[in-house]
């Protein structure tokens, strides 16, 4: 059973990356009250907030810099960057360090929660509203137990207008 | 297999060069001393290798072209032949068709078919191989040929690390079978163990197999030559005559045959309108030369047309030529070979480095505070411990800037033959050493500035004899390091620059007022102005007014500076002066506000406190601000880069005066913290380019500070000035 859902996580990744909606594992953390999920397969590590250094004349959701082992590593506000109202920094505030495009960039989330299981009939399409997200950046919503998870296309989030248009792509 | 194959394909090349390089560096000083022997037996050697490695990896075009080399060379060395200037030329030819074929091999770029073939039979000529090469071709279709048909059965059990050494098996039957006729190839498989317990890179094989051929015992064994140690090898002869005999003599292998000089998937270039015009006779080529020499560049003909600025074009050119070289980047390995002894030296400072960890580790478990003074005893030499593996470990991406000079006496004697100057060129210093990647880039600008010193510095014989000057002209090209830089001058000792020539041009072209009083020294620097060129006749050298405005650009690019020396009459020495590494710059930090910033050392002149009345504003340039009667503008960095700074009073903050590309302008910050070296990161690695910013870097206390573009924060104030306008 764990052979096979490491099996499909990675045929999940190999197939492509920012849409593995096929059944797999996702990192779950909350924006506010609600919940949102990445493929974990995306996710480098999970880090503790630590100050940042502001890069000069960028968007606001662009927190600023920071050094992780010697890399440089751009962090973003997730809130800021889906629409959100920000808020101010908790104990439980983490930095999500996520890997796009051969590139690693970090995000700010309110809180980890859980790595969940999830197949891919318990994924919907995106409703039209009712998330404070951006619906484009979402992949799809699931239903686990009495919550729904909402899945971020970190692909589509974190390189929307700052990655992809700076490398010339 | 494929990968590990590349691998080694990847190392010959490498060695390739290397051998490329000597045998070139050898020719050349072999036209200075015909007779000595030793050094043809390097070239020899050099070339000898190429051949035997370019055969190894099937790359048989430079097998075979390097062979007619060697044999030629061979000749030599025996002293069947002397060394006269038609045959070092001609070898000095063939070494650069070599290295095209070298090319060819490794990237499949174009080779020029004709050229090949051409040089190949030059050097068949030149080597009298032809008259032995038809007697052969003779006698190898006879019936009966000289040699008997000889059998040979083979029992061969090759070591097991066979594969281990990149050997393969099917290059030695396939040598065999070029020697003649192999037949009962069979292979023993009895030693395969289970597949669970076999080691993939082991062989497990043994093969016995039948050999007709009319070569000797000794050319059969040559060819185990490698596999030879270890190997458990049986060669039986079976000595027998008739009807088999014939059949050996289909493929003698040292039968000179025509070179298969196409390599795969290339096409040769179509040839130059010109080239065509002349092969078929409907003009000369003297005509060709002087139509070529009076076409000009479609950039010269826009200037002379209003149509662009030479600022425009020299721009346009960077940018050819940065995709030119990024395209070039993408073939360049980037490996490096590393002296043994500083490998040695680095593990044993590592060494240390463990030892002292380890005696804090000790001493931070059981610590009392009476321990204070051992336990920055130990820090003390934990610092000293890295500083040192820092130094080495930079040392490692050290060489000699020899291989940046090691081009140089080709082009020189290249240079002097087509302009009919003599020029001797004396290198010194090539054992400085310094970065992998300065020594790349700086490449090119030397080269423009020994072809200027060759072309326009030096004059032609009769006038360095009219001159009373030795008809030999000189270029001098040194490197030492001076402080933390390296120096590197490029010196000749020819007509020098002429100022009235330069002031004239510079007023015609609008640089300079005609009433204009200007120091020597800027005089010098006009001529790295984009488009400037005073020489009256443009060749295809230089004199095109590009080429001193890449020097500059290149130069400072790296951080560098280049300075003028020159004197009418006697002579010009272009003095470059460069950053040891590109890792590491030498550092200022600033704060604004919270935020603290480096700007690199080299741009910084001075730094001052202004007074008020020093401040005038200019509607559509901004601040400038009066130091000692000279306006420069002023840029406030907490604007800038949208800051809340501690100061907005100019009176209150600080003023660096940087310089960057001879213009100064005075930088407002809050207060100057300190000076360090810094490690350049990459900001473009993870995140993209910030304009204003040059790069990032790991401050002290562990944070990410940023190093200032300065230009890049000048263009964006002119731009806020503008707006605001």
């Amino acid at each position: 059973m764990a052979a096979l859902a490491l099996d499909t996580a990675t045929k999940g990744r190999n197939q492509q990356s920012g849409d593995a909606t096929d059944g797999s594992q996702f990192l779950t953390f909350q924006l506010g009250d609600e919940v949102y999920g990445v493929d974990i397969l995306r996710v480098q590590e999970i880090k503790g907030y630590t100050s940042v250094t502001k890069i000069p004349n960028q968007p606001s959701y662009i927190k600023g810099v920071m050094n992780l082992r010697g890399t440089i590593v751009p962090i973003i506000e997730l809130r800021a960057k889906v629409g959100m109202e920000t808020v101010d920094y908790t104990a439980h505030t983490v930095i999500v360090v996520v890997v796009v495009q051969d590139r690693i960039m970090g995000f700010v989330v309110d809180s980890v929660s859980d790595v969940l299981n999830i197949s891919k009939q318990d994924i919907q399409a995106p409703p039209e509203f009712g998330t404070k997200v951006d619906v484009s950046f979402l992949n799809g919503i699931a239903k686990c137990g009495s919550n729904l998870v909402a899945l971020l296309n970190i692909d589509r989030l974190l390189t929307d207008g700052d990655v992809r248009v700076a490398a010339g792509f | 297999m494929s990968d590990e194959f590349a691998q080694f394909q990847e190392a010959f090349f490498e060695e390739a060069a290397e051998h490329l390089a000597i045998v070139e560096e050898g020719l050349l000083a072999l036209e200075q001393h015909p007779e000595d022997l030793d050094l043809l037996g390097k070239i020899f050697r050099s070339a000898h290798s190429i051949k035997g490695a370019s055969g190894m990896f099937g790359f048989n075009a430079v097998a075979q072209f390097t062979h007619k080399m060697e044999t030629l060379l061979d000749l030599l060395r025996n002293g069947h032949k002397t060394v006269t200037p038609q045959i070092a030329d001609l070898l000095l030819k063939s070494t650069d068709c070599l290295k095209t074929l070298i090319d060819a091999a490794k990237n499949g770029s174009a080779v020029d078919d004709e050229t090949v073939q051409r040089l190949s039979t030059d050097l068949a000529t030149a080597s009298d191989i032809k008259v032995k090469a038809e007697a052969k071709v003779e006698t190898a279709p006879l019936p009966l040929t000289p040699h008997p048909s000889r059998c040979f059965h083979i029992a061969w059990t090759p070591p097991a690390w066979l594969f281990q050494r990149g050997l393969d098996p099917l290059q030695t039957f396939k040598e065999l079978g070029s020697l003649g006729t192999l037949s009962e190839v069979q292979v023993d498989v009895t030693k395969l163990p289970e597949l669970a317990t076999m080691d993939p890179e082991a062989c497990y094989l043994s093969w016995t197999m039948k050999l007709e051929t009319v070569k000797g015992r000794d050319i059969v064994d040559a060819v185990f030559e490698f596999v030879h140690e270890d190997s458990v090898l049986v060669i039986t002869e079976e000595v027998r005559g008739k009807e088999s005999g014939v059949r050996g003599a289909e493929r003698p292998s040292s039968t000179p045959h025509p070179l298969p000089l196409t390599p795969h998937g290339v096409e040769g270039e179509p040839k130059p309108l010109g080239e065509i015009l002349v092969e078929s006779g409907v003009v000369t080529r003297d005509a060709l030369d002087k139509a070529l020499s009076q076409q000009k560049r479609v950039g010269d003909i826009l200037i002379e047309q209003h149509a662009a600025t030479p600022q425009q074009i020299s721009q346009a050119l960077q940018k050819q030529r940065e995709s030119a070289a990024h395209a070039k980047k993408g073939t360049d390995t980037a490996s490096i070979r590393v002296d043994t002894a500083k490998i040695d030296k680095l593990i044993n400072l590592v060494g240390e480095l463990v030892i002292t960890q380890s005696m804090l580790n000790d001493l931070g478990f059981r610590f009392e505070m009476c321990q204070m003074p051992v336990l920055l005893e130990r820090l003390a030499q934990l610092e000293r411990n890295t500083r040192e593996i820092q130094e080495r470990v930079m040392g490692i991406r050290m060489l000699p800037i020899g291989t940046a000079f090691s081009r140089f006496p080709r082009l020189v004697r290249d240079l002097s033959a087509k302009a009919g100057k003599k020029i001797q060129l004396v290198l010194s210093g090539e054992e400085t050493e310094l970065d992998k990647t300065v020594i790349e880039a700086i490449g090119d600008p030397l080269t423009h500035l020994v072809r200027n010193s060759a072309d326009h510095g030096l004059e032609p014989p009769e006038e360095r004899l009219d001159n009373n000057k030795p008809e030999l002209g000189t270029i001098r090209l040194n490197a030492f390091h001076e402080g933390g830089n390296i120096c590197i001058t490029v010196e000749d000792d020819g007509r020098g620059l002429n100022r009235e020539r330069i002031l004239a041009k510079a007023v015609k072209q609008g640089l300079i007022g005609e009433a204009d009083k200007i120091a020597d020294d800027q005089i010098w620097a006009l001529i790295f102005k984009p488009g400037f060129s005073t020489a009256e006749k443009v060749t295809d050298v230089s004199g095109r007014g590009v080429g001193m405005d890449v020097v500059k650009r290149n130069i400072d690019a790296l951080g560098g500076t280049v300075n003028i020396k020159t004197e009418l009459g006697k002579g010009t020495t272009f003095t470059l002066r460069l950053p040891l590494t590109l890792a590491i710059i030498e550092g200022m930090t600033i704060r604004v506000g919270k935020e603290t910033y480096i700007v690199p050392l080299l741009s910084v002149v001075e730094s001052i406190q202004p007074k008020i009345d020093a401040i005038k504003t200019v509607v559509g340039k901004g601040e400038l601000i009066n130091v000692r009667g000279t306006y420069l503008t002023m840029v406030r960095l907490y604007e800038v880069f949208s800051l809340q700074p501690e100061f907005t009073e100019p009176a209150k903050a600080i003023l660096l005066i940087l310089e960057m590309e001879g213009e100064q302008v005075a930088l407002m910050v809050d207060e100057i913290l300190g000076q360090q070296q810094v490690v350049i990161k990459s900001m473009e690695d993870n995140f993209r380019k910030v304009d204003g910013v040059a790069g990032a870097t790991i401050l002290s206390d562990g944070a990410v500070g940023f190093i200032l573009d300065v230009r890049g924060v000048l263009e964006i104030a002119r731009r806020g000035a503008l707006m605001a306008a």
